[in-house]
């Protein structure tokens, strides 16, 4: 079946497998920054933003995604011209070995989004699906505080 | 893994989804937010129905309540700027302790109902509410109990082509309180004891009472004989502590990995007790 979808803002059509999860389409077709972890919804290593929400692509059906509007960490910087978050992780240490990053962005990305000026408990609760294992979760706290204060709290 | 699908259906019509679900030999599964179904290993499913497309997104006030349709994720009911009154309060209270907030954005409010396994935590605040359901097969449908579709079973309740297109709830508005409580090994983790109770007043005596479990047994049910406990009487500590020890009195409880029968039933009770406190307290003031 075809399945038509844009992507990071390039609209592409893909024929699949009506079995394929979107994880495993995005990777196939090179959005490697989309990671399995769990495979079940729980680590949130695969969130990308599927028409502005964050949401889990291992428990999607790419068939779903018909007509979405799909963001992945790629489409949010380069690293000559990074996203604020991404250049707020680094400052903040807020990654170690990488793996939850791109997930963890786009959960924070959906979240200033749509709430600019985040409390530190809506920060904790908008990433409350993204597990890290290394740096502790209080730095990318840190690091999505200091990009909706524009810089103030670094 | 579904093992054998080879067709993805995306209906525009609820008619055209119920058609598709009711074809001769089909072996066609609705598909809403995907969280169970994409995760299960199923051999039997041929077909998926994607009901995305069929404009059931909605949390809207009525003049009697609210009506939520049956595919609006259940993030957009926690967060809900239209869900104002005690009741209102109770669904999004339940709906923000559902998973994660990725996982929110998914899981949809029929899909919470319907899958309706032991740690779903919207069906036991749709019992206390009194909620009702709107199943459509098509152009006919009926309107009927929540509590009848979950004692019965969601999928059993359903028949063959039928699909729930969306949950009333009445709002109850002054003398009434409730309270929401799950207990977990962390914020996402599935519940151990999931609590959800609704108190109205009428002066100092208890109008209605509902008392509805979830987690500590198999699926959400109310807990008739500690709702009588309490109704039509002066609450005082004593009568809720009675309605706290018969909540828990007769009860299959669960025990498995996360928490044993033992532990469950020595929890349940404070529980209990501290969500009659709290939607009375809120019921007063």
């Amino acid at each position: 079946m075809n399945v038509t979808m844009t992507i990071n803002g390039t609209k592409r059509s893909f024929d699949i497998d009506p079995r394929m999860l979107l994880l495993d389409l995005l990777r196939e077709k090179g959005y490697k920054s989309v990671k399995k972890g769990c495979g079940e919804g729980s680590c949130g290593a695969c969130a990308v933003l599927i028409n502005g929400r964050p949401r889990n692509s291992c428990l999607l059906f790419a068939a779903q995604c018909e007509g979405a509007v799909i963001t992945t960490a790629e489409g949010l910087g380069t690293p000559d011209h990074p996203h604020p978050l991404q250049t707020a992780f680094v400052k903040h240490g807020a990654t170690q070995c990488g793996y939850c990053n791109p997930g963890s962005l786009i959960a924070a990305k959906a979240l200033l989004d749509t709430n600019p000026h985040p409390t530190e408990e809506e920060v904790r609760e908008a990433l409350d699906g993204n597990l890290c294992r290394c740096t502790g979760y209080v730095k990318r706290i840190e690091a999505v505080l200091d990009v909706a204060s524009g810089g103030k709290k670094a | 893994m579904l093992k054998h699908l080879t067709q993805f259906y995306r209906p525009a019509s609820v008619e055209e989804a119920c058609a598709l679900l009711a074809a001769r030999d089909s072996r066609n599964v609705a598909l809403a937010g995907g969280t169970t179904i994409a995760a299960v290993n199923d051999t039997t499913i041929e077909g998926l129905v994607d009901l995305s497309g069929l404009d059931l997104s909605y949390v809207r006030r009525t003049s009697d309540g609210y009506v939520i349709g049956a595919t609006t994720p259940v993030q957009d009911i926690y967060k809900s700027p239209v869900l104002t009154g005690p009741a209102g309060q109770l669904l999004r209270s339940a709906a923000g302790k559902i998973g994660s907030t990725l996982l929110r954005h998914s899981i949809t409010a029929g899909g919470n109902l319907v899958a309706l396994f032991p740690w779903s935590d919207l069906p036991p605040a749709l019992l206390v509410l009194d909620a009702q359901a709107v199943c459509r097969r098509g152009v006919p449908k009926r309107t009927v109990a929540v509590k009848n579709m979950i004692e019965t079973g969601p999928r059993h309740y359903l028949q063959t082509g039928e699909i729930l297109t969306e949950i009333q709830v009445p709002e109850f508005g002054l003398g009434t309180g409730v309270a929401f409580r799950k207990l977990s090994k962390t914020k996402n983790d599935y519940a151990l004891i999931t609590v959800a109770v609704r108190i109205t007043l009428q002066g100092e005596e208890v109008k209605e009472a509902r008392i509805a479990l979830n987690a500590v047994c198999k699926k959400a049910q109310r807990r008739l004989d500690a709702e009588k406990q309490l109704e039509n009487m002066v609450p005082t500590p004593d009568r809720i502590a009675s309605a706290a020890a018969a909540a828990v009195r007769d009860l299959d409880m669960t025990t498995d990995f996360r928490a044993s029968r033992e532990y469950r039933q020595e929890v349940l009770p404070v529980l209990v007790r501290r969500c009659i406190d709290e939607a009375l307290h809120q019921a007063r003031s």
